[in-house]
């Protein structure tokens, strides 16, 4: 896993020169515009007592200028262009965590251990189906005997319903 | 020094204590175990250790945290050596000559060489914590709100200088932590504020949480983009201990690289960075002959190691003083103290004694088994390297996701992880570097009270900055290191340094 990662070549392009720093002042933007409006209907205050409203709003202000600065910056000076977004990761990963947080009370982490790792080792396409239902058995073990047994943190081992039944 | 003494004694006294004893041990063992994994970095390791501490004492949890730090970072050089994957930015110049050495078949000797210079710069720098703790929290007693303000936002602005890419982005990364601080129910007047009207959100956004996602899930969405280039070394290991003529070679770069690194360390904003390029470029200007670097020279491992060690070291002096931290991995520990209920700051070192001496002690006993675990388990590592990553992945994927639902036993934290781990993952595709957020994350809300607590006295007056002479040097430091970091000049090599 290189630490840089490797710069797309760089070709002059129309007026846009830098489309990742393009992208990156939009976002600027929009996270700037959802800290400003949504703080409106706080009080601002006086500088000599300043308001819950204050810091949000001047904070938020203050990343729409550097959002703007990188706009015109995305039209002046040659930078990278926009890398590739995959979908397979993300969606597999954060949808295992996901998974996990929406299975973990009703059916404890015997069931949603193995349904985690399962779903996240989908997001690569070399994960070899056999070794990883092995795996993700043996880890639910280990995980149940540190974090539960070992550890005695409250986390629910078995489904909610056989728990009313033992 | 008499006082220094009886300090350290109280300090050893509760390290050397049977549990803190196993705990120190215990962090180091795991943390070099997680952190020999390839892409798996410090900050990730602690966020997902985290949780194995909360049913300590406050002392055990921060030594055994500590312990995990060490254990990570040296378990990075250990891969950058052995597999040329720098597991984070301080140990990119290992890779350079640790791992031709490697491939020569002197792999033992680097790491030896490596393990023996970070224990010595451990040794020194530890003292150096127990010299300056108590006179620069004295010193930090004498702050008042506009000095206390004007610290963090140099603090914040070396952060930005010494991030990696363009100073834009890393201000506008800093600004985003302070304004995600923000949410959560204001400490004032009790109002909520970017709640939007969900009530996990009232008590603002959880540290761990933040941090696990944007750096452990992040992490991993881009990893699982570049293709797998892990070549462990095939090369015999050959023995660990360096025989006398390699130690004569070694021994200045040591000692220079320890001086070196301990004083960057110290720098608030992330100097530890610094420390191993500064040290390799020492080196290699020192050398008689510069053109054995790069080609398995022991010096570029030896004192860029000690350098790495001396300033992850030195870096816990701005926190544990100060209270700021001055990296991401910093940043965590302030979120693991808060946990654990302690507000870090230097009222720690006179109403915590022992917590500070303590930890100060254990920081030394860590450092020695750092060098009694690593050296035997070589043979271990080399066999947790060649572990795939199509197989460790899932595995982050399931320890994260219980760590952060046994933080509160919420499953909507777990949840959040899964959004900043895409909010990490849009960050990193568009070009931001994410640590400088979680500084501006961790400040915010005390820049905030010291902002507003400033200008309560000043009656609204802004000019109380540069009145006051404390807070006018400061910011006059921080200007100079904006003005500094935008001379064309300065922005090259700071270019090239992080290019490696």
């Amino acid at each position: 896993m290189p630490l840089t990662a490797p710069q797309p070549a760089r070709t002059p392009r129309g007026a846009l020169k830098s489309p990742q720093d393009f992208a990156a002042g939009l976002f600027l933007l929009a996270l700037a515009a959802i800290g400003f409006f949504g703080s409106l209907g706080l009080d601002f205050g006086r500088l000599s007592s300043i308001g819950p409203g204050f810091m949000p709003r001047t904070v938020a202000l203050l990343v729409a200028a550097l959002g703007l600065l990188l706009l015109v910056q995305s039209f002046l000076w040659e930078g990278s262009r926009l890398e590739r977004w995959s979908l397979r990761g993300p969606v597999f990963v954060l949808g295992a965590a996901l998974l996990f947080a929406w299975t973990i009370r009703p059916l404890g982490l015997l069931i949603a251990g193995p349904l985690a790792v399962l779903v996240a080792a989908a997001a690569d396409p070399r994960s070899r189906p056999l070794e990883v239902l092995i795996f993700a058995v043996v880890l639910t073990a280990a995980s149940i005997a540190l974090f539960s047994v070992l550890l005695g943190l409250p986390i629910p081992v078995w489904p909610a319903v056989l728990d009313r039944w033992l | 020094m008499a006082d220094l003494f009886d300090n350290l004694s109280l300090g050893f006294a509760v390290a050397l204590s049977l549990k803190n004893l196993a705990l120190c041990f215990l962090g180091v063992l795991i943390g070099s175990l997680i952190g020999v994994l390839p892409g798996v970095g410090p900050v990730a390791t602690i966020a997902m250790l985290l949780p194995l501490t909360f049913g300590i004492d406050p002392v055990g949890a921060l030594i055994m945290l500590s312990g995990i730090y060490y254990g990570a970072q040296y378990g990075g050089s250990t891969t950058a050596i052995l597999v040329n994957i720098p597991g984070e930015a301080t140990a990119v110049v290992t890779t350079l000559d640790g791992h031709q050495m490697a491939k020569q078949g002197r792999a033992g000797i680097a790491l030896g060489i490596a393990a023996i210079g970070s224990f010595i710069a451990g040794t020194f720098s530890t003292l150096l914590i127990a010299a300056l703790g108590e006179p620069l929290s004295s010193v930090a007693l004498l702050f008042g709100f506009a000095d206390y303000f004007s610290l963090m936002v140099l603090g914040l602005m070396f952060a930005v200088v010494l991030a990696r890419g363009s100073l834009p982005k890393a201000i506008a990364m800093i600004l985003l932590g302070v304004l995600m601080s923000t949410v959560g129910t204001d400490l004032e007047t009790a109002q909520e504020r970017l709640t939007f009207g969900v009530p996990e959100f009232a008590d603002g956004f959880e540290f761990a949480v933040i941090a696990m996602g944007v750096f452990g899930f992040a992490e991993i969405l881009k990893n699982l983009e570049a293709p797998e280039a892990r070549e462990v070394v095939k090369a015999r290991i050959g023995r660990l201990l360096p025989g006398p003529s390699e130690l004569r070679q070694s021994a200045g770069p040591i000692a220079r690289g320890t001086l070196v690194g301990s004083v960057l360390g110290v720098l608030p904003g992330n100097g530890a960075v610094l420390g191993p390029f500064a040290s390799y470029m020492l080196e290699k200007r020192l050398a008689a002959d510069p053109s054995r670097f790069g080609a398995g020279a022991i010096e570029g491992v030896a004192g860029p190691e000690s350098a790495n060690n001396a300033g992850a070291q030195t870096s816990f002096i701005p926190l544990l003083t100060l209270g700021i931290p001055p990296n991401a991995v910093m940043a965590l520990m302030i979120g693991a103290m808060m946990i654990h209920s302690i507000i870090p700051g230097p009222q720690i070192i006179t109403k915590q004694p022992e917590l500070f001496w303590g930890m100060v002690a254990a920081m030394w006993i860590g450092n020695l088994m750092l060098l009694i675990i690593n050296l035997p388990l070589v043979g271990l590592w080399v066999r947790l390297l060649k572990v795939p990553y199509r197989l460790m992945f899932p595995a982050i994927v399931l320890f994260c996701s219980i760590g952060i639902y046994s933080l509160n036993n919420s499953a909507f934290d777990v949840e959040m992880v899964a959004a900043f781990g895409l909010f990490g993952y849009v960050l990193v595709k568009l070009g931001f570097e994410p640590a400088p957020l979680l500084l501006g994350l961790v400040l915010g809300r005390l820049m905030e009270e010291k902002l507003r607590q400033a200008l309560l006295i000043s009656r609204g007056d802004f000019m109380t900055f540069l009145d006051r002479p404390i807070s006018a040097t400061l910011l006059i430091v921080t200007a100079l290191v904006i003005v500094l970091a935008a001379l064309p000049a300065v922005r090259r090599r700071r270019e090239d340094a992080f290019q490696g």
